[in-house]
């Protein structure tokens, strides 16, 4: 034991606690592994709506007041929105105007462009709760004369969602008319073709659509150049 | 000031009361490869669990194939991932038939280690059936062939019953959530025996030196002996060393061979990736090798025998035999030479299984014939069992003046102090510059390299552990 030197023996044990620490610092990078590659899109791409057989959809084949609910995916195939024809009480169209849409979460505002179609009475939200993310069936149209209850008494044309009681005014660009929700519903802006009647998903407007860091990305893409519109009942309507 | 200097190390000791574990402390002579082969199967069966763990948040049963390929070209790191978990499985297998034959040729399976070396040899046919389950769940054409030849044998051994349990109802999402399943099963119950195995060979002690055990069983180092020093810190820094030694080797190799330029030149049997999907056209070209590992029962299954008889000769017996070796040979003789039998047969059977793996490498699938068979078989048998009964007889008339010789304490010849410093700083200022330069490296396309980075800073670290070890245990 006689040759060991005790600041020898500290040099060769600070030698190695370097080259552990370098072995430790370039491998922390290797964490990376845990993050999936991620899926979804770079821009928003334009798809046509049609039927579950493939066949265009015509504005006017969509249902008044949410007789039937009519549900499409969009931009990614985990984004599912509902396709809207408003009406007034009699359940003929009416016009949706464009409006300024406030955010109560952040204050900000954005423009909803209104409805299409040869009614302008066209429209489509994101079907996700901006609350904490129910969809279909939980969140859906209450159409005239059938009352959802909500924080502010029975209320119908209202998109509401029977999770939390989150409310929105599908009239006037889906903006919050209750809470729990501080975010309005996503609206997909739609495009009408005038001369043959099909409809068009073209882009989203307003909040990020629920449980994605953005719009295009968190799912996997819509293959091909149109997104099929299923025919579901209306909850509300029981 | 005035309080005493401590260091890091005190102090974690002190926190995480390392000194009161109560793990054996070891001689100096003992700080050595030839005392720690188990602990280098063991450093492999964590890193295996390790990067398993990590793939099993990508591998996807319903669509094994792609996203096994899913992991390589896709995920950040996942070309080291998956290849690191191939070669940790080779070098784990690997490490676990040195460590037998190690224990072997030392006699440690003797009392008190008979039940040691019993859950070594179930630890070791799981480790075979694990590897070949993880081999499968690739989906690649070797992997789907050995499934088919893993019926096969079942059937062969009239034990068709068992494959919808291991290999599902027929279906493709069936069979590999099961082959995930078992994977994982498996590999929890390799984890509980080693568990089990740790224990017994703590509290029956390192095997020491035969000499010093005078070549008697039982083989027992005196826990008073004076040359034992706590297990903190020196075994556990020894510990550390082998683990980062071995996690370098693992991670070296398969990135070396992934590199594309030599990807290209090395055989299917050793590629670091797996082989082409089963639908594609290239699969044609491949011959359906099983893992390397299990190349010698491929060459059984080309013997002139029915399959069952194939197949308890390559695998049942010799296992059955392995596993029964400490309660037919109860002698208390440690040195080979002094159990010509046992020592010929295995000899005779590890020259076996290299011919019959080298010759399935060589034959895939090409029957064998009745003289081919007698010219492989009885050369080695009639040369080690001739050779180890002549050595016996000559170990014999020189044993007890070996015996009788003093022991020896002879240690090999320290290196001069300064080389070993320059030897470190080099090996420090080599694992910085490679750290640094890792870090310039893309995660997805220039993966073989971070592999390679990563390896060699494992290796560096190891390096440096067993440099300040030459010196500290002078």
């Amino acid at each position: 034991m006689g040759d060991v030197n005790q600041s020898r023996r500290t040099f060769l044990k600070s030698l190695a606690i370097i080259a552990g620490a370098s072995m430790v610092v370039g491998l922390l990078r290797g964490l990376e592994v845990l993050v999936p590659p991620s899926v979804g899109l770079t821009s928003f791409p334009t798809l046509q709506l049609v039927d579950e057989n493939g066949n265009p959809i015509k504005a006017s084949d969509v249902p008044v007041n949410g007789q039937k609910m009519a549900m499409f995916n969009y931009p990614l195939s985990n984004e599912p929105n509902y396709l809207l024809n408003l009406g007034n009480d009699s359940n003929q169209p009416v016009e949706i105007p464009a409006t300024t849409v406030t955010i109560p979460a952040t204050g900000k505002t954005y423009e909803f462009p209104g409805g299409v179609g040869p009614n302008k009475s066209i429209v489509a939200y994101s079907a996700i709760c901006e609350h904490l993310g129910c969809t279909y069936p939980e969140l859906t149209f209450y159409p005239p004369g059938v009352k959802a209850l909500t924080f502010n008494g029975p209320m119908d044309k209202v998109i509401h969602c029977s999770c939390h009681g989150s409310t929105y005014d599908p009239y006037r660009g889906a903006a919050v008319v209750t809470g729990p929700t501080t975010k309005p519903l996503p609206t997909v802006q739609l495009k009408w073709d005038p001369s043959t009647d099909y409809l068009y998903a073209v882009t989203m407007i307003g909040p990020t659509i629920y449980g994605h860091t953005d719009d295009l990305s968190g799912g996997s893409p819509i293959s091909g150049n149109s997104t099929s519109v299923a025919m579901l009942s209306n909850p509300a309507l029981g | 000031m005035g309080m005493a200097k401590r260091s890091i190390g005190d102090w974690l000791a002190d926190v995480f009361h390392l000194r009161d574990i109560p793990f054996m402390g070891v001689p100096s002579y003992m700080f050595s490869i030839e005392y720690w082969l188990g602990g280098v199967a063991s450093a492999a069966l964590i890193w295996q669990a390790l990067t398993g763990l990590l793939m099993l948040l990508y591998y996807q049963p319903s669509d094994a194939y792609n996203s096994t390929m899913a992991i390589i070209h896709s995920i950040p790191f996942g070309a080291i991932l998956s290849s690191s978990h191939l070669y940790g499985a080779y070098v784990m297998i690997l490490a676990v038939y040195i460590h037998g034959l190690h224990v072997y040729f030392k006699g440690a399976y003797k009392r008190p280690r008979q039940f040691q070396w019993v859950l070594g040899v179930l630890m070791f046919t799981m480790v075979m059936i694990t590897s070949f389950v993880g081999y499968s769940m690739t989906g690649d054409v070797l992997g789907v062939d050995a499934v088919d030849v893993g019926k096969g044998i079942l059937a062969g051994l009239h034990l068709s019953a068992l494959t919808p349990i291991f290999f599902g109802n027929g279906t493709d999402l069936d069979l590999f959530t099961r082959l995930l399943g078992w994977h994982v099963i498996l590999a929890a119950l390799i984890a509980l025996l080693f568990a089990l195995h740790f224990y017994l060979a703590e509290q029956n002690g390192f095997m020491p030196d035969l000499k010093e055990a005078k070549y008697k069983a039982p083989a027992l180092l005196d826990k008073s002996d004076q040359r034992i020093k706590p297990w903190w810190p020196r075994n556990f820094v020894f510990m550390l060393g082998i683990i980062a030694m071995t996690w370098g080797v693992i991670l070296t190799i398969p990135s070396i061979l992934a590199i594309p330029q030599v990807l290209d030149k090395i055989p299917i049997l050793f590629s670091p990736f797996p082989g082409p999907s089963p639908t594609s056209p290239q699969a044609s070209l491949v011959p359906a090798y099983p893992p390397w590992f299990f190349l010698f029962m491929y060459k059984m299954a080309d013997m002139p025998f029915p399959l069952a008889v194939d197949v308890s000769m390559g695998g049942l017996i010799p296992v059955v035999v392995l596993l029964i070796v400490p309660f037919v040979d109860r002698s208390e003789d440690l040195h080979p030479l002094d159990r010509p039998f046992l020592t010929a047969l295995f000899i005779t059977g590890l020259t076996w299984l290299v011919e019959l793996s080298i010759w399935g490498a060589g034959q895939p699938g090409i029957p064998v014939k009745p003289l081919w068979l007698l010219l492989v078989i009885v050369p080695p048998f009639v040369i080690s069992f001739a050779g180890i009964y002549a050595l016996h007889f000559v170990w014999r008339g020189v044993k007890q003046r070996i015996i009788n010789k003093a022991v020896s304490n002879s240690k090999p010849l320290p290196l001069n102090n300064k080389l070993l410093t320059a030897m470190g700083a080099l090996v420090t200022a080599m694992a910085v510059i490679i750290m640094l330069l890792s870090f310039t490296l893309n995660p997805v396309t220039q993966a073989p390299f971070i592999g390679l980075s990563w390896g060699s800073l494992m290796l560096l670290f190891a390096a440096d552990v067993f440099i300040y070890f030459n010196y500290e245990l002078r």
